[in-house]
């Protein structure tokens, strides 16, 4: 028997999907479970060749999920291959473009995404366990769900212009400012938005409060924690220094981003395209480490907005000030973040500079290589470029956030399926389960061709000898 | 890092109360979710995240993006087949 391809022709055949593979033991327990992604690989070699300026404008084009992390990413990896220091309140303008995103894309998540298993359970039946479902039971929660992300779309298409590609942030700063009308109509929507979001934290805790015993259980492990910081290590999803702190919560190293390939390496399985980042000094497997909202929220010992510091002091207390290591917490410190980036919008809006016109600064001071990060919806994303005289991209490298939680997101496959799997069949709660700790993750697996709030995967179980014994599949 | 593959829309419904699209890949048909794009119009191309359409894009503008994708995809084919054929037995 084999696995049943799929092929659409000419473009989807290079869609990333996730598989899932579950060695058996020959007393019906789990031996080991991997999930490997079968990432694409020409991305970069794509772009070798190309202008190093084309970048901010190709990266969103290919990745439609996040195309303003991308966009902004490049453009910071150009700000510093030409040496383009943006002037400040471009830097602004690309904050309040980028807290758009994180708020929109958090939202959809947790409410679209996450929350058909929070409120109708794992073991739904899988047509009721999806947004129609949901809209069943609470249809004015998905009227706010719409509004809080259009939220957050609107701020990205006031800067970044109608289409949906955008087209805004440039080696050295932006290309367009913000009127005080513009202003003040996304100011209009942060009280709302913020409204929405307490709803959606409120749902988490009374979840939370009800499934102790599956948070507890389901994929809870000691990794490090990896992102940007403020000086005061603070949250920090836009520039700074990167932090990394050990499984116990202390500061191991903390550096500009630049230096990235001295602190961090990536390692090769044979069974994956997608590489295992870690760090160095530790070697892999020990120096795993993870990124996004709950690496963030692990990192930060303040957050500089109110509300959402309040609820971070509460994050804090879940394991009583060491780092939260519940795959399922993942949740909870998105809908925090989204609550800052919302807090932030207002912040931004209400800076003096946000109106300026002094956007752009073209003096050039051109070095040929550079790095930009910046902390997407989903973790640390890393653009590094390198480029001749002319501007010609000689080498390109990107890890991207769904890289570097890649160990993680097998380990947490590992743990779901040793602690759910029992006797010799699969069923489908089973599955729902896997897709559930792969989604805690929020991967940016491609899944333009999948059903409504479904992940692409492919769960395969095989026999101690390595025959197949079951094939589940979702497409 | 994944890829937003536009699909066109070819037909809109209703789904217990959600506006929903029959979207074409190529060939292959998925059903997507609208809510978050109520503008959409039957022709247009979409980008979809789990079933959710998230954006809508021209004609020109997705076939530009396909083209990309293409070129890709030929790179893709350069770099040879799955490596990834067959899964080790983990050794702890």
């Amino acid at each position: 028997m084999t696995a049943q391809k799929i092929t659409i022709e000419p473009v989807t055949r290079i869609e990333g999907h996730a598989k899932v593979t579950i060695h058996m033991k020959e007393d019906n327990t789990v031996d080991h479970a991997y999930m490997h992604v079968n990432e694409f690989r020409g991305f970069e070699k794509f772009c070798e060749g190309r202008l190093y300026f084309e970048m901010p404008e190709i990266t969103p084009r290919i990745c439609g999920i996040c195309p303003v992390s991308h966009h902004l990413a490049a453009a910071k990896a150009s700000d510093a291959l030409t040496g383009q220091t943006p002037p400040r309140p471009a830097n602004l303008l690309r904050e309040l473009m980028h807290m758009g995103q994180i708020v929109q894309s958090h939202g959809m998540h947790f409410f679209e995404l996450a929350g058909p298993d929070l409120l109708l359970g794992f073991d739904a039946d899988p047509e009721i366990r999806s947004v129609v479902g949901l809209v069943g039971a609470n249809p004015g929660l998905t009227v706010k769900a719409v509004m809080l992300r259009k939220f957050g779309q609107e701020i990205i298409k006031t800067l970044g212009g109608r289409k949906i590609h955008p087209v805004f942030a440039l080696p050295g700063g932006v290309n367009k400012s913000l009127t005080s009308q513009e202003r003040d109509n996304i100011l209009k929507g942060v009280d709302t938005a913020i409204e929405t979001l307490q709803v959606g934290l409120q749902i988490m805790k009374d979840w939370a409060e009800k499934n102790m015993e599956d948070i507890n259980k389901f994929a809870v492990f000691p990794t490090g924690y990896f992102g940007l910081t403020t000086p005061e290590n603070g949250l920090e999803l836009y520039d700074g220094d990167i932090r990394l702190i050990s499984r116990e919560g202390k500061e191991m190293e903390r550096f500009q981003v630049a230096d990235y390939l001295d602190i961090i390496q990536e390692h090769v399985e044979p069974w994956s395209y997608l590489k295992f980042p870690f760090y160095k000094k530790m070697g892999y497997p020990d120096g795993v480490y993870r990124v996004g909202p709950l690496g963030r929220l692990n990192l930060a010992e303040k957050i500089d907005t109110p509300l959402a510091n309040d609820e971070l002091k509460i994050f804090k207390s879940l394991n009583n000030g060491k780092p939260v290591e519940n795959t399922l917490y993942y949740h909870y410190a998105r809908l925090i973040e989204a609550l800052f980036a919302t807090e932030r919008v207002r912040v931004l809006c209400d800076d003096p500079d946000i109106l300026s016109t002094d956007i752009l600064n073209t003096h050039k001071n051109y070095t040929g290589h550079g790095v930009g990060v910046i902390e997407a919806p989903r973790g640390t994303l890393i653009h590094d470029y390198t480029a001749d005289e002319d501007g010609k991209l000689l080498k390109v490298n990107l890890i991207v956030s769904t890289g570097h939680n890649n160990w993680a997101m097998s380990n947490a496959v590992d743990s779901v399926a040793k602690t759910y799997v029992k006797g010799p069949e699969i069923h489908e709660g089973m599955l729902n389960r896997v897709e559930a700790a792969i989604r805690a993750y929020d991967p940016c697996l491609s899944c333009s061709t999948h059903a409504v709030g479904q992940m692409p995967i492919q769960v395969e179980v095989l026999n101690p000898d390595g025959t197949l014994r079951q094939l589940m599949q979702r497409d | 890092m994944c890829l937003g593959v536009p699909g066109k829309i070819v037909g809109t419904y209703e789904k217990g109360g959600l506006h929903m699209a029959k979207v074409d890949f190529g060939g292959i048909f998925r059903e997507a979710c609208l809510e978050y794009v109520p503008e959409a119009q039957v022709g247009e191309y979409c980008i979809i995240h789990v079933g959710f359409a998230i954006s809508v894009l021209s004609e020109s503008e997705a076939l530009e993006t396909l083209e990309l994708l293409r070129q890709i995809g030929n790179i893709e084919e350069e770099l040879g087949e799955e490596p990834v054929q067959s899964i080790p037995r983990y050794q702890p």
